[in-house]
């Protein structure tokens, strides 16, 4: 190497930044010679393939690989073989091959503790649908609900205990974890042993958590929600002494007052807020409620409003009192709480729109008694407290049910609390940390540093069922069962208790979290069974629950008829609601600087707090209003962007109380001007290849000192940051101010709407717009027999998203990931459009859920070139998978955009192949071809559902009728705006919406005759005119 | 010898075209005959099992084993349970009884070949046509004369469009009852 540089030192200076070796570094002159020649010398001088290889010519090889593929071929296959058919050795007695059987059993994917229908096929759960006999909510389950059979196969659960070492985690068998965690807990002494859980609903895990506590008396248990109702409640015992906030009957309100309260999207048990608000949204019936919201962010519960203003979180102490003030000159209540308030001051301060709050304060004079005002969870306890004496002066409280009322079987630990622990922690005072299927390193605020906390704790146990920011910090992570693989009981309201069974055995080696815990509690690694659990939870129900029911039936009985109804109806009274207290309302707290701009930290919809982040059904279901997927944003008004200086998709820094973040912007149209939304549940880290790197981690901004509530922030700031972020959204943004786009969905009728007060006037107003039925070129066919067809109610849709998660479940479809949703290739057969008419500011928002329309004139049969697409006798557009050739004609054909195309096999495309785990296989609808890549697809009428109804007529020798089939996402819709039948059945209730006089179809001047009616949506304002 | 167009017609033309028209009769006689689509196709099964002893000689109803045949897609083939509600008591002797009390005993599922199959994307539903009053052996043949079940008819989707088209020829005993199967593509594909 010397003598390299000795010569060639002088005159070349070595290139310091590439070398392949150190002669080429001194530039070594035979080096960069030999590297001009492809070959080194002397490589090829020995090549001649006669003497060197065997002597067998190509020619000659090819041909003797030819002859023996051939002789293989023939040889070894047997053409005529088919496989096997396997069947049972002994068969389940329940099981018939190819029919599915249905369990009662409870959802615990939140606290609310939903009935639900598990439909299995040769015992596997396939599909989850609401408990229709369940009291609560009636046979109808949201889309975390749905898609929760996908955490159940999902191939990412851990699959047996594991135990930290130095690098990472090592297998460990059930044993040795518990004797390990055993012996720690045993040592405890004095010390505390901490549990971690979510809410626990369950009456039996309750009991579980007292004998742990008999065992193990240090032991204290946190229970906490991310989002919760707290200050709702501790309002309510302010106001009235004691018990819950009461359930509300939002069927008989005739004008309800949302303050910044989301119930029909994430607040308290949305589908039955849903069903009962509705209710009275009904056209048959014409009765209508009237809904105002005020509100700071654009939520579900706002783009269906009636009348919608925007205010800042703050403001809304004030503008509560100033209604009171405003009722109390009116002579409609008295009270002298409101006088420091001004409505008109308000109302002029903040540049609400005097002839909105003109009609709400009449309104709430004219329907007092009828009226509710609801403020969100989000509010600080003095609006609530505010509110309910609103509420009470208006004689609003024989809205409260009397019937049943919320049951909390163990409070939330408050922040306080948490924060002593975190203090117990530093301090040493702790033995142990045990997670129950939670997770508080990403759920609590990052001020508290829990994650580096849990590094004092010398035994951290997690109990998960997969991969998370907590367990990644545990000494013992250990897999519990999912939902469906659990026993269990549910309790959160009186009068009614809930059953959970499990429908499939575990798929791994994994344990019932309640099980785990009563083997500790026994101190013998050997008492675990399958059953241990399940004795237990009946033990207690005989012992505990049984003998308070005073019920004439015997036990067995009792219990074997809940497990299959799936719930139980005990005699229990609801709390009663006593007199207010009219000094629980501080009017200290009521001047709130609202200078700055406002940070506001709400629930996802599609995603929660972060549990379903896994799950890609409901990563790529859209955001109910703004329609984007697989990320959240924050989100601020038109004119706060303009402020800004920014656009859609710039960076920004978001920074409160030194807590920073940089995420995309959003310009939501209806937020309030100098606020930023952000939505939770984004951004988690370790948690598997569908969670990871999926948005952004808002929950940094949280602080465990907040001032005004947990989860709003005043003087926040926003500034630009470098760079862009792409949304996937899966609907364009027009603009508003382009003439061309402006209002479009209203010129072409795509969304007819109309007034109530127009309606009652003139009934067949809609009817006006509609073009005359024009001549066809074509013969039409005539439908004698069946002819199915949808009606969609839109006063009744709101816009949430359920059927759309309900159809990938039942009809196979894959997810597609963030990239294709960019190039618009998401699968979904169902979308819900949404359409924004009028300013940015104060927009009218118009939802339509857009699926195949079963045209009778179908514009994408004529154009197939392959007769892929065809027409049914009963009135079905129909897709043959095998014929298509994927030409796409049809797809462009198609003037609603409802057909999905696979530009991939999308289940290995998306994730690294995610979705070709055999695991999930198991979870297919077997009833529905799993489609692959160059096909088109689209909605069937779910005809897996209408031929299986054809074959139970058949048996039973009927004709099949209309009323027979329900489709996936008529069942799944909580406010049935989903109507399905025969149109020729003249005396079903779906021909009276097929012929509804608010019935139109979509671009109906193109002549293609859809199959799906839609009943234009009435808004019940004062006006007859929009 | 002056080559004319007859000539180039008699050497090149004609011998190809000979050969075109053998070569794709060949072909097309050798995909099409009935056993490509498996008619006569009788495989040896694990357990030498007579349908003409069983169903035959002694009348069991064919439902006794196939019993989902009414209620489902699938026929279903029987448990090994299902046998041993005869032959824990009858010819517990016989070498092949013996042979299914041993997977009986051991737990094992019995891994019969398969001998009739339609596509998975053709979903096929034994209930209606059993409840339509559509005999077995209209599609499965005399399977109670069979020692050995083979496949007697071919299971192609022109197999099926012959009945559905034209059920009254098929079925004249059903003319009152049946109507014409459907043809629609979704009444199969889905």
């Amino acid at each position: 190497m010397s003598d390299y540089r000795e010569e060639n030192n002088l005159q070349n200076n070595p290139d310091p930044n590439y070398w392949r070796s150190f002669e080429e570094l001194y530039k070594n002159e035979k080096t960069l010679e030999a590297r001009n020649h492809e070959f080194a010398d002397g490589v090829t001088d020995d090549f001649n393939p006669n003497e060197s290889l065997s002597g067998i010519s190509r020619r000659k090889f090819l041909a003797l690989l030819g002859a023996s593929a051939a002789f293989a071929g023939v040889a070894c296959s047997d053409y005529r073989d088919k496989g096997e058919i396997v069947p049972y050795n002994v068969k389940p007695e329940e099981i018939i091959l190819g029919k599915p059987n249905f369990y009662a059993s409870t959802c615990t994917a939140c606290p609310n503790s939903c009935g639900i229908l598990i439909k299995t096929r040769e015992g596997r759960p396939i599909k989850v649908d609401g408990n229709p006999e369940h009291p609560v909510n009636r046979g109808k389950i949201c889309a975390k609900g749905q898609a929760n059979i996908l955490n159940l196969y999902d191939p990412e659960r851990i699959q047996q205990p594991l135990k930290k070492n130095s690098a990472g985690f090592d297998n460990i068998d059930w044993k040795k974890a518990d004797s390990d965690i055993i012996a720690a807990l045993s040592m405890a002494g004095s010390k505390e042993i901490s549990i971690v859980t979510h809410t626990i609903s369950s009456p039996t895990f309750l009991k579980v958590l007292e004998d742990f506590k008999s065992k193990f008396p240090s032991t204290k248990v946190y229970s906490y929600e991310l989002f919760n109702n707290s200050n709702r409640n501790s309002a309510w015992i302010k106001s009235y002494g004691s018990g819950n906030f009461p359930l509300i009957k939002w069927n008989e309100a005739k004008v309800i007052v949302a303050l910044d309260s989301d119930f029909l999207g994430v607040e308290g048990n949305r589908i039955e807020n849903s069903r009962l608000f509705a209710e009275s949204r009904d056209v048959n019936s014409k009765s209508f409620n009237r809904l105002y919201v005020i509100e700071s962010s654009m939520t579900l519960t706002g783009i269906n409003a009636d009348y919608r203003m925007r205010i800042r979180p703050e403001l809304q102490f004030a503008f509560v009192m100033s209604l009171m003030n405003e009722l109390n000159k009116k002579g409609v209540i008295s009270t002298s709480l409101a006088s420091g308030f001004s409505l008109s001051d308000f109302v002029e301060k903040n540049n609400l729109d005097k002839e909105k709050v003109n009609y709400l304060i009449n309104d709430l004079i004219a329907y007092k008694g009828k009226s509710i005002i609801h403020a969100g969870d989000l509010l600080p306890e003095n609006v609530h407290i505010a509110v309910n004496i609103l509420n009470d002066l208006l004689g609003n409280k024989n809205l409260y049910r009397n019937d049943s009322s919320p049951v909390n079987l163990i409070n939330l630990a408050s922040l306080d609390e948490i924060k002593e622990l975190v203090g117990k922690i530093s301090n040493g005072q702790i033995a142990a940390v045990i997670h129950l299927d939670c997770n508080p390193v990403y759920h609590f605020p990052s001020d508290l540093n829990y994650k580096n906390m849990l590094g004092k704790v010398p035994i951290v146990v997690t109990l998960t069922e997969r991969m998370n920011e907590t367990a990644q910090f545990s000494n013992y992570i250990l897999p519990v069962n999912h939902n469906f693989e659990s026993w269990g009981d549910a309790k959160n309201r009186t009068g009614v208790i809930s059953l959970q069974q499990p429908v499939i055995s575990p798929l791994h080696n994994t344990r019932q979290k309640e099980a785990i815990l009563l083997t500790w509690i026994s101190s013998s690694p050997e008492t675990f069974s399958e059953t241990l659990y399940h004795d237990y939870l009946m033990k207690h129900w005989e012992t505990d629950i049984y003998p308070s029911l005073k019920s004439k039936i015997e036990f067995k009985q009792l219990w074997f008829g809940a497990l299959h109804d799936g719930f139980l109806l005990t005699n229990e009274s609801a709390q009663n609601v006593g007199n207010i207290n009219l000094s629980s309302l501080d009017l200290n707290q009521a001047s709130i600087d609202t200078k700055g701009i406002t940070l506001i930290l709400r629930e996802s919809y599609q995603v929660g707090d972060g549990r379903f982040a896994n799950n890609g059904w409901l990563q790529e279901l859209p955001h109910p209003v703004s329609r984007i997927t697989w990320d959240n944003y924050a989100a601020i008004s038109h004119n706060t962007a303009k402020s800004l200086n920014v656009e859609n998709d710039d960076l920004v820094e978001v920074s409160v109380g030194g807590r920073k973040l940089t995420l995309p912007v959003f310009i939501q149209a209806g937020n309030a001007d100098d606020t930023i939304t952000i939505e939770l549940g984004y951004g988690r880290e370790f948690s598997g290849i569908v969670a990871s790197g999926v948005g952004f981690n808002a929950n940094q901004l949280l602080s465990s000192k907040p001032d005004f509530s947990n989860w709003v922030y005043s003087n926040a700031s926003i500034t630009k940051a470098a760079g862009k972020y792409s949304l996937a959204s899966t609907q364009e943004h027009h603009a508003f101010d382009n003439p061309r786009t402006q209002d479009l969905h209203l010129k072409r009728h795509i969304i007819q709407e109309g007034t109530v007060s127009l309606y009652e006037k003139k009934p067949d107003f809609i009817q006006e717009h509609r073009p005359k039925e024009l001549e066809s070129v074509y013969t039409p066919f005539q439908y004698n027999e069946m002819k199915w067809g949808m009606a969609i109610d839109l006063n009744k849709c709101l816009g949430c998203g359920d059927c759309i998660v309900a159809c990938n479940v039942e009809n196979n479809v894959p997810v597609v990931g963030k990239d294709q949703v960019l190039k618009s290739r998401e699968m979904q057969w169902l979308r819900i459009d949404r359409y924004y008419s009028g300013s940015p500011d104060d927009p009218r928002v118009s939802v339509q859920p857009m699926l195949c329309q079963h045209c009778d004139q179908a514009p994408c049969e004529n154009v197939c070139p392959v007769v892929a697409t065809t027409h049914s006798p009963d009135g079905l557009n129909q897709m043959v998978y095998n014929r298509c050739v994927g030409t796409r004609y049809c797809s462009n054909n198609c003037p609603y955009k409802v057909r999905r195309f696979n530009f991939f096999n999308f289940r290995d495309h998306f994730r690294d192949g995610y979705q070709e785990s055999s695991l999930l296989t198991l979870m297919f609808n077997p009833e529905v071809t799993v489609r692959s890549r160059g096909v088109m697809e689209k909605c069937t009428f779910c005809v897996q559902r209408i031929e299986e109804a054809r074959s139970e007529a058949a048996r039973k020798g009927v004709p099949i009728k209309g009323t027979d089939v329900k489709t996936a996402c008529q069942e799944a819709c909580p406010t049935n705006a989903i109507h399905f039948g025969d149109i020729n059945g003249k005396d079903s209730e779906f021909y009276k919406y097929r012929t509804h006089e608010l019935g139109y179809y979509v671009l109906e001047e193109l002549n293609v005759r859809p199959n799906v009616t839609y009943i234009a949506k009435l808004r019940n304002i004062h006006t007859e005119e929009l | 010898m002056k080559k004319s167009l007859l000539d180039y017609i008699l050497r090149n033309r004609l011998p190809l075209s000979v050969f075109v028209i053998i070569s794709s009769f060949t072909l097309t006689y050798f995909i099409s005959r009935p056993e490509r689509d498996g008619v006569g196709y009788t495989p040896v099964q694990p357990i030498n099992f007579s349908h003409k002893l069983h169903a035959g000689d002694m009348k069991i109803d064919c439902k006794y084993c196939h019993t989902n045949v009414d209620k489902s897609r699938f026929a279903g083939i029987p448990a090994v349970a299902t046998c041993m509600n005869c032959h824990t008591i009858a010819r517990k002797d016989r070498p092949e009884i013996i042979k299914l009390t041993g997977y009986y005993r051991d737990g094992v599922p019995l891994p019969w070949k398969r001998i009739h199959k339609v596509p998975d994307y053709a979903y096929f539903n034994h209930s209606v046509h059993v409840n339509k009053g559509i005999d077995c052996s209209a599609c499965h043949g005399e399977v109670a004369q069979m020692e050995k079940v083979g496949q007697m008819n071919s299971f192609t989707m022109g197999s099926c469009l012959n009945c559905h088209r034209n059920a009254h020829d098929k079925f004249p005993e059903l003319k009152n009852q049946i109507k014409k199967g459907p043809e629609y593509c979704s009444a199969c594909h889905r």
